[in-house]
């Protein structure tokens, strides 16, 4: 019967609208469709909005979040979550530039003690999730806290100024015109997304996030994989942080606030299921861009600040439930059987 | 009293119910058969509102109905009890019975739970069926059957007229199963009719008064169980003769044994099992047959690594091995194919290959970068050798296969790994006929070819057919061995039950 159904399955209009709605492909392209008419909406209200300006400003803007969200969409798959960003990116800044201007440490070194702490921090945030089995929502947003308070405790809540040419460089600086910040995020991508599609770690992420146990089962060692993720999740945020110092020539303790909300929807935006197995690197980099430009659509178009974390939180309802709708359709257009 | 006519429905545009009718008497057991996408599930979904149909009627009491929601079959007196079953653990059986209409307290204190009403009333309940459970009991506590039972007295206290039960006996023992059919012969007496659906033939003999077959959709046949023998069924159920296993076998030549391959001396589980000792040999079939819960799961468990043993000691082809986990089993050699494919043999949502190839890649991603042309030329070199059978290729999700061919896709990912022993839990628990038939096919072959197999079974048919020599389990203590040719269903239920020999 089995055979039969291949057959089958390819004609009538009905099957087809099932098989659509069923598409991995649907969310990528409905991200499309909703960052097109977000564009015309803010293209017939602002001149500017629609110029290779403009753009090339998003594109700088864009660096500290996808990078930080390549982190968080490995959790994701992986079934987890990492609150702990945002304050985990605060500390690398404020480490490196406590070590430049207090102990003398050379800026280059102290920038790479910084993410050291922040890949310390990812490994405490990984052991605790990965052996001692707590909950991954309760150990980052207690680490979320802790982290957070370091960095106030280390900085004595002061910011600092952090002047150097060379460490600018990597947030403001540009190669043929194209931003330092935006060469590196491509980088990364690359990278890690070869990492998820061609290699058996990355395959194991989504077994894992599919189902631990049976991945368990299967021989992968679940627990190194879950170490290693929350570890480079926060290694990516320190990275993150630094950047966001460099830009800033300055690090302040509550530097990245709210960051975990803006990665973790970006990420969920872009497809990445919230309960693991699912998820793709294409749509968070797409995830990240439709909510930059929103933000920068919003500046464009003059609405008030107050609003914009209004529509953000909206969006992200909207384009989550909407997935929620195509899965009640698929249902009805048939199911499983 | 109940009738389904000319009942169609198709999905996709794939017909899965075509021309299907059954009809049910009142204080009737009616067995519906066949394998995995035959369209009993469908059907039984049709009927209880889960789906609606495209063609045919459904007549209760020769009045026709329609059924939106399960919420109106149930309103009708049909009840369904899935072979999960679906309460609240934590809570007690009489809040389970009464879950959703527990009694209130009358005047001002309305909004309170009356809990000597609920008791009551609870108590009322279990008297349907004359079971002794305290109604105060949390539901966790009790066993399976007994959850089952509750399950039944539910759908009495709602004043259920039809019961369908699937596969009801899946995780029962068979003095529970004696139990159960005892129950469902009084409900018959009390008029209310019974659809059984089982994959365990026997069983339909002992319960059911008919039997409706359907395959691929299309209702074969319905008789009077009493015109029916095995092998008709059999035949009915998969169109075509599935040979007598055990005969043919004992027919055959005495098998060709190797090394010890998996060698077990004085394994020891506090509270599970203690002392074990046994081997089995390249190229042998061996089976663990002891009821629930007598320690034989946990001990493949333990071979495996998934648990740790207290005592003992595990070689592999002759050499010890310390198996801490999983990675340590599958480095050694040994596959393990668990009990509850679903849970913990499939990453439902990866698709067929990426499930195969899950536990193979020191050849096939040398570097940690899989070579995708290798691992679909593996992959498909499987499915065919095995039968697995999809519809969609091997990037079908797992989720979608049968139970047979989900089975067969955790044994390739096994072999895909190149182990040498293999330990194999309830096998075709839940797996039809036919694919029944296939894996153990695929089990002698691999025997054949060397491989050390040592098969967890509560299922006796099962363990008399596909083994060489089993050995029988009870209370964690190993009670007898014996070779196939001297086994019979007596002697192991002896043994397993506890009696020396």
């Amino acid at each position: 019967m089995q055979n039969t159904a291949t057959a089958a399955q390819s004609k009538g209009v009905i099957p087809k609208i099932g098989r659509w709605l069923r598409g991995e492909r649907l969310t990528t392209l409905n991200l499309f469709v909703s960052f097109i008419i977000i564009c015309i909406i803010f293209a017939s209200q602002s001149e500017f909005f629609l110029t290779l300006e403009n753009f090339a400003n998003i594109g700088r803007t864009l660096g500290v979040v996808s990078i930080v969200s390549i982190g968080m969409t490995l959790v994701l798959i992986t079934g987890g979550v990492d609150i702990s960003v945002g304050s985990v990116a605060a500390l690398s800044g404020v480490v490196a530039s406590i070590l430049w201007l207090n102990f003398g440490v050379p800026l280059f070194l102290a920038t790479l003690i910084g993410l050291l702490a922040c890949t310390v921090v990812g490994f405490l945030n990984g052991y605790m999730i990965a052996i001692v089995k707590i909950n991954p929502l309760i150990t980052t947003l207690a680490s979320f806290s802790i982290v957070r308070g370091l960095a106030f405790v280390l900085s004595n809540g002061q910011t600092n100024q952090l002047n150097d040419e060379a460490f600018k460089f990597l947030g403001r600086g540009e190669i043929g015109g194209i931003p330092v910040s935006l060469i590196l995020l491509i980088v990364l991508y690359i990278v890690f997304f070869v990492v998820m599609h061609f290699t058996n770690f990355g395959r194991n992420l989504y077994a894992i996030g599919g189902s631990a146990d049976a991945s368990r089962l299967a021989g992968i060692p679940v627990r190194r994989h879950l170490l290693i993720v929350y570890t480079l999740s926060a290694f990516l945020a320190g990275l993150g942080g630094i950047i966001i110092a460099s830009q800033l020539a300055s690090s302040a303790p509550r530097a990245a606030t709210g960051l975990e909300f803006t990665v973790i929807a970006a990420v969920v935006l872009g497809g990445t299921s919230l309960s693991g197995g699912k998820g793709s690197l294409i749509g968070t980099l797409v995830g990240v861009f439709i909510l930059r430009v929103l933000d920068n659509g919003l500046v464009q178009t003059r609405v008030s600040s107050f609003y914009q974390d209004v529509i953000s939180g909206a969006v992200l309802l909207l384009a989550v439930g909407f997935d929620q709708i195509r899965l009640k359709l698929t249902s009805t257009f048939g199911g499983k059987q | 009293m109940l009738e389904m006519r000319h009942i169609r429905k198709s999905f996709y545009g794939v017909k899965v119910l075509d021309d299907v009718s059954i009809n049910l008497y009142p204080g009737e057991t009616l067995a519906l058969l066949g394998e995995n996408g035959a369209g009993k599930s469908t059907l039984i979904k049709i009927l209880n509102g889960d789906y609606s149909r495209d063609a045919g009627d459904v007549i209760l009491d020769g009045v026709p109905v329609h059924f939106a929601e399960p919420r109106d079959a149930e309103g009708a007196g049909i009840r369904m009890i899935y072979q999960e079953l679906h309460y609240a653990p934590e809570l007690s059986v009489t809040e389970n019975l009464l879950l959703g209409r527990l009694p209130h307290r009358q005047g001002v204190l309305g909004w309170m739970i009356d809990w000597n009403a609920a008791r009551e009333q609870a108590r009322e309940a279990l008297k349907l069926l004359n079971v002794n459970i305290d109604p105060m009991t949390k539901m966790r506590d009790l066993s399976v059957v007994e959850r089952e039972i509750i399950e039944i007295v539910k759908a009495l206290s709602r004043k259920a007229r039809i019961i369908v039960m699937d596969e009801p006996t899946a995780a029962l023992t068979p003095p529970e199963v004696q139990q159960l059919f005892g129950i469902i012969r009084d409900l018959c007496k009390q008029g209310i009719g019974i659809i059984y659906i089982s994959h365990r033939l026997d069983e339909v003999f002992q319960i059911a008064q008919r039997v409706t077959v359907l395959r691929d959709g299309k209702h074969v046949d319905t008789r009077p169980i009493a015109e029916m023998t095995h092998k008709a069924l059999v035949h009915m159920m998969v169109g075509r003769d599935i040979e007598e296993r055990a005969e043919v076998r004992k027919g055959t030549a005495a098998i060709q044994l190797g090394d010890r391959l998996l060698e077990v001396q004085g394994l020891g589980k506090t509270g599970a099992f203690e002392d074990i000792s046994f081997q089995v040999r390249a190229g042998e079939i061996v089976a663990l047959f002891g009821l629930l819960g007598a320690g034989h799961n946990i001990l493949t468990q333990t071979i495996f690594g998934v648990e740790k043993a207290d005592s003992g000691s595990v070689h592999i082809g002759g050499h010890p091995v310390q198996v801490a986990s999983p990675q340590d089993a599958k480095r050694a050699g040994i596959g393990f194919v668990p009990l509850d494919r679903k849970v913990n043999g499939l990453v439902l949502g990866m698709s067929v290959r990426k499930n195969i190839t899950l536990s193979n890649w020191t050849t096939l991603a040398p570097f940690g970068i899989f070579r995708p042309k290798k691992e679909m030329h593996n992959t498909r070199n499987w499915v065919d050798k095995l039968g697995i059978r999809m519809a969609g290729g091997i990037e079908t999700h797992t989720r979608y296969l049968s139970g047979g061919n989900q089975q067969k896709v955790v044994l390739a990912r096994w072999l895909e790994a190149n182990v040498r022993v293999l330990l194999l839990n309830e096998p075709t628990w839940g797996v039809d006929v036919g694919a029944r038939s296939d894996i153990y096919d695929q089990l002698e072959a691999l025997a054949a070819q060397g491989l050390a197999i040592l098969i967890v079974s509560s299922d006796i048919e099962e363990v008399l057919t596909v083994s060489h020599r089993i050995l029988t389990i009870y209370k964690g203590h190993l009670t007898g061995e014996f070779m196939q040719s001297e086994a019979t269903q007596e002697k192991l239920l002896h043994a397993a039950a506890g009696g020396t020999l």
